[in-house]
């Protein structure tokens, strides 16, 4: 368990993991289960204490070994991917390891966290608006002017012919 | 026990670490079920090499029960403190931390009012461009329509700038003022020819 750079004092999720099913497994052979043992099982210990005491010995590190070797705790790990995402979380909680403030958490109420989610798109949406509208009043000041430019010309022109039209009276 | 529903570990995750813990849980509970018979099996062919002993299997079985429930109490508590251990070290999510998919969240809290602040500017400016889009295309409609306009007008100042060439080429050099005055010349003739038609009439 544990990748590399792990500092001891912070061993990092998959070490504690592995720490703590092993822990768990130790304590299940404590002299407390022995005296169990004895004490339930009196008459045969009495007969035959040596015999008593290595079924006993024999019972708990089959039983040890099995847990700890089932697969079930492997299975966990590698279905869930649970080294990759152990590791993964270490680095996230490490990150914000200077950061006091409770960090947001879904509210429950899809329509409210959607909205967050949307916002950098229509922030987007709107700069891009304003940035084409520019662009296009900008266009139309210059078509304005050809446009006022135009209207003098034929003014112009008409006029022109006004007076052309007088000299041949 | 208090029941947090560690949601957000799921999310994280994929299962929910009750469920993680419940399902190892499970498991070794069921080995250990597994395993005692086979203990109390074992005594029972020990004791066949015993044959004037006095404990009955029936003894036996009791025995390794109360052992089994006894075992069971210690597992259970072992696993207990196990699963606290792992529910708020491992598969937990401290309260400062955010996943990284969710930092939108974060840098954009809007509130429901903020966000339709935000909708309505874009409306506005929806329908500011379009009112652009619109006289853009009426003014170039104009841009055309004095194109047209124009040529026609220059036309007539050629039409005009060619009299005056054809009259310098002919030679004649103020065809304007002798135009005119023929106009008026002939307005005179046709005053004279009145007055003879008049004075003829009167002669008749």
């Amino acid at each position: 368990g544990g990748g590399g750079g792990v500092d001891p004092a912070n061993p990092g999720r998959a070490k504690m993991f592995d720490t703590a099913v092993s822990s768990f497994l130790e304590r299940l052979d404590s002299p407390g289960s022995y005296q169990h043992f004895v004490s339930c099982l009196r008459c045969f210990h009495e007969l035959q204490p040596a015999v008593a005491r290595s079924i006993y010995e024999q019972f708990m590190s089959q039983l040890q070994t099995y847990l700890k070797g089932k697969n079930e705790i492997e299975e966990v790990k590698s279905e869930g991917n649970l080294e990759a995402l152990f590791s993964k979380l270490d680095a996230i909680v490490e990150e914000a390891k200077d950061r006091e403030e409770p960090a947001w958490r879904p509210s429950g109420v899809p329509e409210e966290d959607a909205r967050s989610a949307l916002v950098p798109f229509l922030l987007k949406h709107r700069s891009y608006l304003h940035r084409i509208l520019k662009e296009k009043e900008e266009e139309n000041r210059k078509v304005a002017e050809a446009v006022l430019a135009g209207r003098e010309k034929i003014a112009e022109l008409q006029q022109l012919i006004r007076l052309r039209r007088e000299a041949w009276q | 026990m208090s029941v947090n529903p560690m949601a957000y570990e799921a999310q994280f995750f994929g299962f929910t670490p009750q469920t993680c813990m419940l399902r190892v849980y499970i498991a070794f509970q069921d080995y250990l079920f597994e395993i005692l018979p086979v203990v109390e099996t074992v005594i029972l062919k020990k004791l066949d090499g015993f044959p004037g002993c006095k404990i009955t299997p029936f003894q036996i079985h009791r025995c390794t029960e109360k052992f089994l429930l006894l075992m069971k109490e210690q597992f259970d508590k072992l696993f207990s403190k196990m699963e606290e251990v792992v529910l708020q070290l491992v598969l937990n999510i401290p309260k400062n931390v955010l996943l990284p998919e969710d930092k939108v969240h974060e840098q954009y809290p809007y509130s429901k009012e903020q966000f339709q602040v935000l909708q309505d500017e874009i409306q506005q400016l929806q329908q500011q461009y379009k009112a652009e889009v619109s006289a853009g295309q009426a003014l170039r409609a104009e841009l055309e329509e004095q194109k047209a306009v124009q040529a026609e007008l220059e036309k007539i100042l050629q039409w005009f700038d060619g009299l005056e060439n054809i009259c310098r080429e002919h030679g004649i050099s103020n065809f304007k003022e002798s135009f005119a005055f023929l106009t008026q010349k002939a307005k005179k003739l046709q005053g004279v020819l009145k007055a003879v038609e008049k004075k003829s009439k009167k002669m008749k």
